[in-house]
Order: C-alpha cells, then structure tokens, then sequence
C-alpha cells in the first residue's frame, strides 16, 4: 500500500522541524553568551595566577601571603623586583566602599521614600526621570566633576578645620565621589521596593491612628526592607567597582596602612588602572592578581550580604 | 529636626567660610605636599635623572612618604588648588594658572632650552645601523631620508606637537625631497624597523605616520623597549642581526662612551629636546629651585617650606 501523507500530518511535521531549528538557534546564542563569562573569568584566573607560580622572567615568583597582608606595593625599582603587596589597599577599598554606602544609603532611601509616598504625582515623575538620567551619566564624568569640584571643597574644609590635606585628593574625597555616583542606584531600586509595598498594610497603618510619618517608616520602609537591602547590595557593588572617577581623586598612596580619611587613599581598582597602559612584564600580570582579589571581595560581599538579607527576613509584598 | 538643621548650617558655615578667608600671607609652616606622575612615566624619568636622584625614577619606596601620584594634567590642575603643593610637567604644558620655576637661576623659556642653558631637559636622540648594514638598498636609502626629514620643519612642527621641542629647522621636506629619490617610488611591503625609547614613542609613531605617506607608504614596524636598546639592536653585533635587531632606534638620554665604539659620527644624533619644569601654586613666594634642592624635597629632607624658603 502507497504510503500517502495526510495534509494534517505534514504541517505537523514542518511544525516540529521549525521548532527543533529554532530551539537550536536559541541554545547557540545562549551557548554564545554564557561562554563569555567563562573566557573573562579563565583568561584573568591564568593570568592572575602565573605570577604566583612562575619565575616571572627571572624575577622570582610573588609570595602569596606577603601579597595579601603587606603594606607596600612594590618594595624595590620597577620592572627589577617582585616585592608587590595589596594588603593596605584591601582594607582601604573595604573602608572606602563601606563608609560611601554610609552616605549614600539614607540620602537614597530618603529621596525614595519622598517620590513614591510624598511628592505630587507631577513632581514624582520629574523626579524619577532626572534620578534615571543620574544613573547613566558615565563615571568618567562623575571623575572629572570630582577632580574639579569635589577636590576644592575638600580642600578648603580641611583648611577650614586646620589640617593640611593634599590639594584635596583623599579618601574623603573618594567617599563622596562614589557617594554621588550610588545614590540614583539606591534611589531607583528602593523606590519600585516602597511602591509595590501591599497597599492594604499602609492603609491598615493609618486606620489604627497613625500618623502618615509614623506609617512610612515605620510600616512602609519595614515591609519594603527586602527591596531596599538588595539596592544597598548593588550600591556597595557599584562602588567596589569603579576605577576612573576614584583614581582621579584618590591620590594613588603606594604605601602604608592608613585610615585616615584627609590622607591619600588607593582603592583596588586605582591600582589596577594606574600606570597599566605602559607597562610590561611582571608589572602588568600582577594587576590580574589584584583583579582576582577584587573579584573575591566582591563575591565575598554579596555573600555576607545575600546572608544578612535572608536574616533580615521579607515581609510579603505584591 | 531643629538639632539636624543647626548642624547643616554649621557645617556650610565653616566651609563657606574658608572659601571667602582669602590668605594674604603665605604659611611657611606647612608640609611640602610632592606630587609625582607614577613609575612608568618618562617625564619621570627625566625629571628624577636631572635632579640626580635617578634611583627614584622607578622606585617609590625611596621617595618622601605620602606623595600623590598624578598625571600631567592632573599635577596641573593640582597646582591650581594646593598652595603648598610642588610637582613637575613638561614643559609644553605650563600655562599661566601655575607658577613655573627656575632652574639654577635659568627661566623655563624654549629659548634657553634651545640655547642649553636650562639644564632640567634631556634630548631625545637616534642611532641608526652602519651604512651597507641593512636588509635591503630600499631600507638605506628610506632610513637615510628618514633621518633627512628629522631636520626638516615638518618634522620640527609634528615634534612640537607631541610634547617635546623641536630642534630650529630650516628647509622644508618638499625643499629636500629630490635628493632622496627612493621616496617618489611605490615602497609597499618594504618594512623599515622602529625601536628604542619607550618615552619617544608616541613621537617617533607621529613622525612614521606621516612620513611613510611622503615616502612610497612603506611599512614602519614599532618595537620600543627602552632606550638601552637603540645602541644594541643597530650597532651592537651580538644582537643587531638577530630577530629583535632594529633600523633605527631611538634614545632618550646621550649614548655612552661604551655606546659609541665602531659607530660612526653620521650615524647617531639629536632630533629633540624634551625639557621639563617645576611648578608651584602662584601664591608660593618660591621663584628658583636647584638640583638639590629639588631632591631634598623628593626625599623627605626638606619636610616644610620654611625647610626650603629660608
């Protein structure tokens, strides 16, 4: 008997084929994508590596420990020593980044708190638009506006209250920098947090006689905590990150624990960034290293924060 | 929320008021703040080797502690706010809003770079192989006009451009051009090889890009490694004909005695000064540094300014 196919069964069969194909598509580009992570994070491992393994062209390899704990970065004449150490830049990222976050977490959940509960529905929406443009303004701009602005008023207020600073470029300076740059991250995050807060628990508030203040922040800010918690995750992240605008006013300190805040600072990624485009050898792979420890501070922090977040715990929102 | 008010209002008072406290006389007692550009600079380099404090052209450990690392901009701009700040740019960059020292008692003008009597300069030289020593005819008589058009006043105005000082020029490449006539042929796919200072580069690259045009568009190949290297990749025999040997290369400092044994007198010389100046805030009452002086400052021997001013 002729094998005959049934109009039916044939666009089945052309269905399925379309389908399979276009799922393969799908699975290349995904494949495609998630390879670059792969490549980043392989290539900066083998390079960050190898100067802890190798003879690094006769230089001797870096001790791993004296890289994590010392307080110089390179003890001896460049390109002729392998004595590089990151550990006072370590702790003055961590202070760097945590004291931004100090200031540019109330400022943000403030100015949220004021465009989705209090401010005019006008008003709300010409807030939230110049918050977004803030938030895309390139960090080069940010450093720049720091390098003219921010330097002076750091410089005239340390005059001010009798220290000398150096023109300005401090760790002070640093904070308010990255302050700057974080607040419309915290600003936008917190605020979609507030406004997706169950209308139901706010109007509960108010019938049982509180006052609108009380209400939203006692009620409103508590319930929409989860939302809030995760903006401050990505503001310390964004600031762990940035290297052009600190190093523009960061004053690159080569040496020394310090924790003062009128002093000269280094940051992670001022280290990485300064001096890398004309160099060679062992001075440019260490700065991979130093990329692999900024990567293990970052995943580190959004662990302990991920952590304290769980235990902060998560009131039911919409 | 009154509590809160009163301390913003404090806190904008006292800052407010340091900007309108205009400071009439200059404190002798605070520290010197250094600022330097970090270890991979020439204008480093130079600097450091011409105040005879060489170690520390890449060495911070041996600098005074606490100084800012900064680029040449940035040390400008620096200068502007820090009245007790001190730092160093080349010379193509001061301007009026900082105030430029004299070196020795010599002003930091062009004219006394060019007539040498400001000494924090260093010149930027060349060395190029022996004649009859290269890959091809082509690639002599290409070097041999290269060289020619370093004299020229194209060349001259592309150096100024880049940061350095152009040696004073006459002739013009169109006046010189019939005499190298390798230059009106199609030279693609010949390779002339570029080397030598690191610190010259971005001048040396300027120059190659425009003269391969006038020249038949050869190729110029840039390898530069460090001034150590003009001598030996073009004179030196154990390394001039091995892979890594070079056409031309490029130093900036003098050659060494050692430097110039078998070499022959036309085939080294000067294509540039690159001079190199400290400044200060204009309030500062300083108007002249010596050598020493300049390096007890770097070191940490002189700590404040009345260390310096007095």
């Amino acid at each position: 008997m002729q094998h005959v196919e049934i109009p039916v069964i044939k666009q089945h069969k052309e269905k399925r084929i379309k389908d399979r194909v276009v799922k393969i598509i799908l699975l290349s580009f995904t494949l495609l994508s998630s390879s670059f992570i792969f490549i980043v994070a392989g290539t900066i491992l083998v390079k960050g590596v190898t100067p802890f393994i190798t003879n690094n062209n006769g230089l001797g390899s870096v001790s791993f420990i004296p890289f994590l704990t010392g307080d110089t970065w390179l003890i001896g004449e460049s390109f002729h020593s392998n004595l590089y150490s990151i550990g006072f830049i370590i702790a003055s990222t961590l202070m760097i980044a945590l004291l931004s976050l100090v200031v540019s977490f109330p400022i943000g959940v403030l100015t949220a708190l004021f465009i989705a509960k209090v401010a005019p529905k006008k008003l709300a929406n010409i807030l939230r638009t110049v918050i977004e443009l803030l938030a895309s303004i390139p960090s080069i701009i940010y450093g720049l506006f720091g390098a003219g602005i921010i330097l002076n008023l750091v410089y005239n207020f340390s005059a001010a209250i009798g220290y000398q600073s150096k023109g300005g470029n401090s760790m002070l300076a640093s904070i308010l920098v990255l302050a700057i740059m974080t607040i419309p991250t915290i600003t936008s995050i917190s605020e979609v947090a507030i406004r997706s807060v169950d209308k139901n628990l706010e109007e509960g508030s108010l019938a049982l006689g509180a006052s609108k203040t009380q209400t939203h922040f006692k009620v409103v800010l508590f319930a929409a905590k989860s939302g809030i918690f995760t903006s401050a995750i990505l503001g310390i992240g964004r600031a762990l990150g940035e290297a052009t605008a600190v190093s523009l006013v960061a004053g690159g300190r080569r040496s020394g624990y310090s924790f003062d805040l009128l002093d000269t600072t280094s940051t992670l990624t001022t280290i990485m960034l300064e001096g890398m485009k004309e160099t060679i050898g062992l001075d440019y792979d260490i700065r991979f290293s130093v990329g692999i420890v900024l990567i293990v501070v970052i995943i580190l922090t959004n662990i302990i924060l991920n952590f304290v977040k769980r235990k902060v715990g998560n009131v039911n929102v919409k | 929320m009154k509590k809160l008010f009163g301390i913003i209002l404090l806190t904008l008072a006292l800052t407010l008021s340091a900007c309108t406290n205009a400071e009439d006389t200059f404190d002798e007692t605070k520290n010197i703040t250094v600022y330097t550009r970090d270890t991979t600079s020439g204008t480093r380099a130079g600097f450091m080797e011409g105040i005879g404090f060489a170690d520390a052209a890449t060495n911070d450990s041996l600098l005074v502690e606490g100084f800012v690392i900064k680029d040449n901009t940035g040390i400008m701009t620096s200068m502007t706010t820090d009245q007790f700040g001190i730092g160093y740019v080349s010379l193509s960059s001061v301007n009026d809003t900082i105030k430029p020292l004299s070196f020795e008692g010599v002003e930091p003008t062009l004219a006394h770079v060019i007539n040498d009597t400001y000494g924090l300069k260093r010149p930027f030289m060349w060395m190029v192989r022996d004649a009859g020593d290269y890959s091809s005819e082509t690639v002599e008589a290409l070097v041999n006009a290269f060289v020619a058009f370093l004299g020229t006043t194209d060349a001259q105005d592309i150096i100024n451009n880049n940061g350095a000082i152009g040696l004073p020029a006459t002739q013009s490449w169109d006046d010189i051009k019939d005499d190298h006539p390798v230059t009106q042929q199609d030279n693609t796919g010949v390779v002339v090889r570029f080397g030598g200072s690191d610190s010259i580069q971005k001048v040396a690259e300027a120059l190659t890009n425009s003269f391969t045009s006038k020249a038949g568009n050869f190729t110029a190949e840039h390898d530069h490694t460090g001034s150590g290297d003009a001598y030996k990749r073009t004179q030196d025999p154990a390394i001039k004909d091995t892979s890594v040997g070079k056409d031309v290369g490029f130093a900036s400092r003098y050659f060494k005695d050692a430097e110039k044994i078998g070499v022959e007198t036309s085939d080294f010389g000067q294509l540039a000064w690159d001079a190199i100046v400290a400044i200060v805030h204009k309030d500062n009452p300083l108007n002249n540094v010596t050598a020493d002086d300049l390096k007890k400052i770097y070191e940490g021997t002189f700590a404040t300014w009345s260390d310096l001013l007095d």
